[in-house]
């Protein structure tokens, strides 16, 4: 520095707390900068959602922030442009026809979304699409359908898994990406170290093994498609176990029958309905690979229903309801966004925090669809596979450069705000998005009025004047500059005490989602399961840490893989590192397979998050993307049904071997 | 200012197996706070990926009764440690001061005969120099060393955030507290799985874990007193 800023001292660290947005749980983070670059990310200790806890992820973010592959300035059909161009190309499409401006915007930032709400509101345009693989991958809609059905609120549940005894989770995978996984890991710390050395039990079904499922107890593996049977059959026997009586589409489903067509011991059922009945506090979780088939709702009502059943609603250990706003939308609004694009009906189209073209399935056509978007602008940071198609792309910072803030979703046991700040400078010649559109919307005199706000901050501090004034934060201020001092020191606003309401069973008895079992397996057909990693949403593939960091259960870095069971991969004539191709009936890929032991052997897995043919040096070219296998079948709720995918996989005769942490030591203990 | 008496303090790890879930925030943690280079696909695959920390992940049992075993995998700090007597340039030293543990990059000449003797195998060689493009070397930590090729490292208990915290108490006239000093893969743990402090307090939360009748230390029978103290996972309670 030429002129040392007032804060800064030479050979000392600054730290600045801030909002992690790698995924949309909303984080709080303590970012460590010494003489203006960001160094170690670390989590805020006081944050209600992570409490000083930090995932691979997070602590990768300076590796996005320094990435030598970013956008450095905004670019026109690939060639620079200034930021006044830029600006008034935005302009121009904001005055064209409002019905042909559409939004597609990614689960975080909050703040974006709220302001887009109010720039198409003022416009008229139709309100912004927000989805994307972490929406995908949590059936996070179905879920607050099933909440809507069940409670008669449509909301995104808390979990209270820390004061648990009992979780019985299907296909939840919290451990990993499921809704706000530094939470809920705590919880199942705390749960584990119980109350007075009692320990905890979690249970887990899931047709494969993840990270969660195998730190379980107990993890039984149910075809895929028949958890909705399962959660019913479960509901069945506990509710006879407590003399309770079930609505009629739950009690129709016969315990044994269904543990049959979910090929798992009706003896380990009852096992584990035993278990769940005289639990001091049971609680059972909807997870997304659950929801995401054809049943997918009726899934998540049968586990709400179990969690009602013994009365766990609004009781440490139990299911709270949430303020956050459950505005994602779901696959079929992503559809219908496509189909508008398709007909021509579209000039211009805005993309921010979300890279469709790889995280949706291939089979939706997005690119294509693209190519009828007269004007298509991606506000994207990195060159990814929708910025290369993007005739537009006008880069925002990287979060460790941003403003904003974070509705915590539903990781918290109280309403929470988290705050966003830059920690450094910004990098390169980058604009925040939210400054962009109020720059635009500036030179438009319909939209100057309804947006009165002069930047990014201003927004923001408009939109925490509530926030202040409901003076139920843990900090009080009489203005909001105070507010907003205190607002960044902390990193949000939160109420001192824990606080949700309480759910109330408005129709139990209501009828629901029919019950029907997925369709037997054709010869030759296989199961197809994908999941997320340590990747996300496959934004985290240029991260070369989060590479290297190996996969927790097979230990592969920088690649992808097929999951088989030695069994089937023994019939498949299919051995450790060959090449395989997966055949569904949207496309194929080809992967290396991994025997591994702990999958269904009428399933074959891939994770999500490689296969880029973008994104720079670190993520493309490697591995392949699952979602080129995905069906476009949605669920009653509209969420897209990918696990109801069915695929045949052949040996290709090529061998490429996988980089594995555990070449060194073995696969198997010296014991066994 | 209070005179602070200094002691020596003994460093030590407890790691509790039955709420570590494997997640590996742990290694990513390690590499960002240490200057860690990531080594690329191909060298990684040839086992020379330069994790100080990994995550050893053994099955049990069989479909479907199977189940992951893991156990976080460091420097376990023996108190008698194979590794340094086989230095011919004392390289792999006991240091007095922190009584740890360490490695002295700048005397190291690369004979990998520590690596050799370590049972543990958490020794790691800079087989090559790594590149980190600009800008990404930015968020390279000024508290650790970068190392050069043809070095042996390993994981140093995060000295240099011990001695941040110590010279931090003495600033502020007051003893090291127990949880003053936290490594960065404690730090990051989402399920507190590993809890770092100090042995001679029989009152630290490590010291308390330590007497846990689940305790145990990896390869015990070696005789190299580590510093690292595992509990039993699995449920597996009452030794």
């Amino acid at each position: 520095y030429t002129d040392m800023p007032e804060y800064q001292q030479t050979g000392l660290s600054t730290y600045f707390a801030t909002t992690c947005r790698e995924c949309p749980a909303g984080c709080g983070l303590i970012v460590r900068t010494h003489e203006g670059r960001a160094i170690k990310v670390e989590g805020n200790p006081a944050h209600p959602v992570n409490r000083g806890k930090v995932c691979s992820r997070g602590l990768t973010a300076v590796q996005g922030l320094y990435n030598p592959d970013r956008i450095t300035g905004p670019l026109q059909n690939g060639s620079e442009i200034s930021w006044d161009q830029a600006v008034a190309q935005v302009s121009e499409a904001l005055k064209a026809d409002p019905q042909g401006v559409a939004f597609f915007l990614g689960l975080a930032p909050d703040h974006l979304f709220d302001l887009v709400s109010e720039l198409t509101a003022a416009l008229g345009a139709p309100p912004p699409v927000r989805y994307g693989a972490y929406g995908m991958f949590d059936a996070r809609r179905t879920l607050t359908e099933a909440a809507k059905l069940t409670f008669g609120v449509p909301s995104m549940p808390f979990f209270d898994l820390g004061e648990s005894d009992f979780i019985l989770s299907f296909g939840a995978n919290f451990l990993e990406t499921w809704v706000s996984p530094l939470a809920y890991a705590r919880g199942l710390s705390q749960m584990r170290r119980g109350k007075n050395n009692a320990r905890g039990r979690l249970v887990v079904i899931e047709p494969r093994q993840s990270v969660t499922s195998g730190t379980a107890d107990l993890w039984l593996a149910p075809a895929p498609g028949t958890e909705a049977l399962v959660a019913a059959a479960l509901a069945n026997l506990v509710a006879a176990r407590l003399g309770l009586s079930l609505p009629d589409d739950l009690a129709s489903v016969d315990p044994k029958e269904a543990a049959a067509a979910a090929g798992i011991a009706f003896e380990k059922l009852q096992e584990v309905a035993a278990g769940f009945a005289s639990a001091r506090a049971p609680l059972a979780l909807p997870g997304g690979s659950a929801l995401a088939h054809a049943n997918g709702l009726a899934a998540a009502r049968a586990v709400l229903v179990l969690n009602a059943l013994v009365k766990n609603l609004g009781r440490p250990g139990g299911v709270f309801l949430t303020p956050a706003d459950p505005a994602a939308s779901s696959f079929a609004d992503v559809q219908d966004l496509v189909a508008r694009m398709n007909a021509g009906k579209i000039h211009t189209l805005f993309i921010h925090g979300v890279n469709p073209v790889f995280e949706l399935p291939a089979a939706l056509g997005f690119a294509a669809a693209l190519k009828k978007v007269p004007q298509v602008v991606s506000f994207a940071s990195f060159p990814d596979e929708t910025a290369a198609l993007s005739t537009l792309v006008l880069p925002d910072h990287t979060l460790l450069e941003s403003w904003g803030y974070q509705r915590t979703l539903a990781g918290a046991d109280r309403e929470a705000y988290s705050a966003a700040q830059p920690v450094v400078v910004p990098l390169h010649n980058t604009r925040a998005a939210a400054d962009v559109l109020l720059s635009a919307a500036r030179q438009l005199p319909t939209l100057a009025a309804a947006l009165p706000y002069a930047d990014e901050v201003e927004f923001l501090q408009a939109r925490l004047l509530p926030l202040l004034e409901s003076r139920k934060g843990f900090y009080d201020a009489p203005e909001i500059l105070t507010f907003w001092s205190q607002w960044l020191q902390y990193g949000g606003w939160w109420p001192q005490r824990a606080g949700l309401e309480a759910p109330i069973v408005a129709e139990l008895y209501a009828a629901a989602a029919p019950l029907t079992p997925p369709a037997p397996l054709a010869s030759g057909e296989l199961h197809f399961y994908t999941y997320p990693t340590q990747l996300g949403d496959g934004s985290g593939a240029n991260r070369p840490w989060l590479q290297e960091t190996p996969d927790p259960m097979t230990t592969v870095m920088w690649n992808s893989w097929v999951e088989i069971h030695p069994e089937t991969a023994a019939k498949l004539g299919i051995h450790d590192d060959d090449v395989v191709k997966i055949v569904s009936a949207s496309g194929e890929i080809e992967a290396v397979a991994y025997l591994y032991p702990a999958i269904r052997p009428d399933t074959v897995a891939v994770p999500f998050g490689q296969g880029h043919s973008a994104l720079g040096r670190y993520a493309e070219g490697r591995g392949a993307n699952p979602a080129a296998l995905l069906p476009l079948s949605v669920n009653e709720s509209g969420d897209l049904s990918f696990g109801d995918t069915r695929v045949s996989v052949q040996p290709t005769g090529q061998r490429r071997p996988l980089s594995r942490m555990e070449n060194r030591h073995g696969v198997y203990d010296h014991a066994e | 200012m209070a005179e602070v008496t200094e002691e020596k303090m003994k460093w030590g790890m407890a790691i509790d197996l039955d709420v570590c879930t494997g997640c590996n925030a742990c290694v990513t943690a390690c590499a960002m706070e240490n200057n860690i280079p990531f080594t690329g696909e191909d060298e990684s695959g040839y086992g020379r990926g330069l994790h100080w920390i990994r995550i050893q992940r053994y099955w049990h049992g069989d479909y479907p009764e199977i189940k992951p075993d893991y156990s976080p995998m460091l420097c376990q700090q023996c108190g008698n440690a194979p590794c340094e007597p086989v230095c011919p340039v004392f390289a792999a030293v006991h240091s007095e001061e922190e009584q740890i543990n360490l490695q002295v990059y700048n005397r190291c000449i690369g004979t990998r005969y520590c690596a050799n003797n370590c049972p543990y195998l958490s020794r790691v060689f800079n087989w090559f120099d790594y590149e980190i493009p600009e800008p990404m070397a930015y968020y390279l930590n000024p508290s650790v060393t970068v190392r050069r090729r043809g070095v042996m490292e390993k994981c140093t208990f995060c000295v240099q955030r011990i001695h941040a915290g110590q010279e931090q108490a003495k600033a502020e006239g007051r003893p090291v507290q127990d949880g003053d000093i936290v490594p960065a893969c404690a730090q990051a743990c989402p399920t507190d799985a590993i809890i770092f402090g100090d042995l001679s307090d029989p009152q630290s939360r490590v010291s308390q874990m330590a007497r846990s009748q689940r305790s145990f230390r990896q390869l015990e029978e070696l005789g190299t007193e580590p510093r690292v103290i595992y509990l039993k996972g699995g449920g597996q309670y009452g030794g």
